[in-house]
């Protein structure tokens, strides 16, 4: 089926090529189309181009212009602003942090359900319901539970406590790691993790975690249709030659999986760079900036911060280039592996 | 894909199943707890009696019915339109229409303030349904377009050569067949339009005007630190979601693996 796994690259540029010769072939008799293309086009162009030409004039306003107020082209003095604020970098650096931590999670896991659930255990059913859940309810319902989880006297550390990894006090409120595995943490070079985790050393990862929750579905979805389409011969053909479960796993299945693994990427730079729901409602952003990320920075500076609109439209704009330049290069990256993904 | 040969090793893998499932169980379960803590099922209660709790899921279900309904018809006549008709250098438009595949939300709330105020489209549900259903088209639009170029070339001249108009082609042979996207379209639509809460945040701020998303948040600005009643909240917020997706499984997957894939 078109919809399940396919690269999408090679689907729409294909395509397009295909039905273009086509029409052209027997352009007479076939009726004119653009009043069925125009009100799409006019939607989503119209629309979508509009803001972006918008956001863009507004860039070039006053760092700190409102909607209402005169409108003075300023310059390109919010980019440079943007550029200089070592806060812009440490939201960047926090999503390259949380992309790569969360797609290599995810990935892992992904392919380990997947392969879990195409082998004949029980209740698959069930499990699998269980980790697409999360795929599925909005992430700004779940955030005060994930909030709760995370709580000092939350169900996180009365578990860590069960396993006898915290010291936890009567009350619940002041937790604290038991000597060993303190002893551990000292020297791995983490001894700033302490079970209180909403604060700047652990609130990016607490973000990631939940992230990773909540999209280990979507990668479990993908790897299991894909893993569906591979030729059960070939499987058995591995195992005729003696290969064991892990050896057909790591050498048959998933080189077969590359197409879905790079079209992940995409889709997890892409999530990383409009993350704002997690870190807006689970920390705001902080303590003290350690979970800030673009979309968060820039609607605190929009609406928290009296009105810094010039401002936000510079960085809303940088986001923007980014966006497009990373699924661009991830694209054409994933195109020009192509060839070697048919052979194997 | 593993093989397991007898019932113990399949014991074994189910085992380890049910540990690595753990985490995902572990938040579903606190909501569900901790929302019967202290007063049991008076949590839910007081949050029912909530004035305009209804008003929350109303606008949630207006806001994807209508978002739905544009994203359906408008992809579904563009990718007949592109796939199918004659247009002159469609290509280009074609990619015009996918430079805005890519679109962060932030870049949109700016613009759409203006327009709302001006407009007077401001604090209605259109607000938000036109930048939802604007930002989903092109991606709609371009897995139909694929699906659409599988359906073969003849069964529509066949239609023409017998006297069918393109109304009636698009109808009775293109809705039909591509009624497997249609569906994942739908889901991933309502999905989208259903979860999204940075839009209705900041272009629905007033009462009796929000969506099912802030439910949480808002119960939470009300009862500050009563974690039951919020989390009886989000519980209630959550369900129709869960209820939908353990229905309708098939078609939530495919849906969302479809949109997973740009």
């Amino acid at each position: 089926m078109a919809i399940t796994v396919k690269s999408p690259a090679a689907s729409s540029a294909g395509s397009g090529r295909r039905s273009g010769g086509a029409a052209k072939r027997r352009y007479h008799g076939v009726p004119a189309g653009m009043t069925w293309v125009l009100p799409g086009f006019v939607m989503a162009v119209g629309v979508i181009y509009f803001c972006i030409g918008y956001t863009g004039y507004v860039s070039l306003l006053p760092w700190n212009w409102r909607p209402p107020k005169e409108e003075v082209v300023e310059g390109l003095g919010n980019f440079a602003r943007a550029f200089s604020t070592p806060l812009f970098w440490e939201c960047l650096k926090h999503t390259l942090i949380f992309f790569i931590a969360v797609y290599l999670v995810q990935t892992v896991m992904g392919i380990v359900f997947a392969a879990i659930m195409h082998s004949r255990v029980y209740c698959s059913v069930i499990f699998k319901i269980l980790i697409f859940v999360p795929v599925v309810v909005a992430p700004a319902i779940m955030s005060p539970v994930h909030r709760r989880v995370f709580a000092v006297d939350g169900p996180l550390n009365w578990i860590l406590a069960h396993l006898g990894f915290l010291h936890a006090d009567p009350t619940g409120k002041n937790p604290a790691w038991n000597g060993w595995f303190q002893w551990v943490l000292d020297h791995i070079g983490l001894s700033s993790v302490s079970p209180n985790w909403i604060q700047p050393s652990t609130a990016l990862w607490v973000v990631i975690g939940i992230q990773i929750w909540s999209s280990i579905g979507m990668a479990f979805i993908l790897f299991f249709a894909a893993m569906g389409q591979i030729d059960p011969e070939v499987l058995e053909a591995a195992r005729i030659d003696g290969a064991g479960n892990i050896r057909v796993l790591v050498s048959v299945i998933i080189p077969q999986l590359k197409p879905t693994i790079v079209s992940l990427a995409v889709l997890n730079a892409i999530t990383a760079l409009k993350l704002f729901d997690y870190p807006y409602l689970v920390t705001t952003g902080g303590p003290a900036n350690a979970s800030q990320f673009l979309g968060t920075y820039i609607y605190s500076e929009m609406f928290e911060k009296g009105g810094r609109f010039g401002y936000a439209a510079s960085m809303s704009m940088l986001l923007l280039v980014l966006a497009i330049g990373v699924s661009i290069i991830m694209t054409v990256m994933s195109r020009e592996r192509k060839p070697e993904e048919v052979k194997v | 894909m593993f093989e397991l040969r007898g019932r113990r090793k399949r014991l074994l893998l189910t085992g380890i199943s049910v540990l690595l499932v753990i985490p995902f169980i572990v938040p579903l379960y606190t909501m569900v707890y901790t929302s019967f803590q202290g007063r049991g099922i008076d949590n839910y209660k007081a949050a029912l009696q909530l004035p305009g709790f209804w008003t929350y899921f109303r606008n949630s279900l207006l806001i994807a019915v209508a978002t739905i309904a544009i994203c359906y018809f408008l992809t579904m006549a563009a990718s007949f339109g592109f796939s199918k008709l004659r247009i002159r250098s469609k290509e280009v438009y074609f990619w015009l229409m996918m430079g805005a595949l890519t679109m962060p939300e932030v870049v949109l709330l700016t613009p759409m303030l203006m327009m709302a105020q001006k407009t007077g489209i401001g604090g209605t549900l259109w607000s938000v349904i036109i930048p939802l259903a604007a930002m989903q088209i092109p991606f709609t639009t371009l897995l139909t377009r694929s699906y659409v170029d599988g359906i073969p070339d003849s069964l529509f001249e066949a239609a023409r050569i017998d006297g069918a108009g393109t109304w009636r082609q698009f109808w009775s042979i293109l809705v039909p067949l591509a009624k497997p996207m249609g569906m994942a379209i739908i889901v991933l639509v309502l999905i989208n339009s259903w979860n999204a809460y940075l839009l209705p945040l900041v272009l629905l701020p007033g009462e009796g005007q929000q969506v099912v998303s802030q439910l949480p948040m808002n119960f939470k600005a009300r009862y500050t630190d009563d974690q039951p009643k919020v989390l009886a909240g989000a519980t209630l917020a959550a369900l129709p979601e869960i209820i939908a997706y353990v229905c309708l499984q098939k078609q939530f997957e495919r849906g969302m693996a479809a949109g997973a894939i740009k």
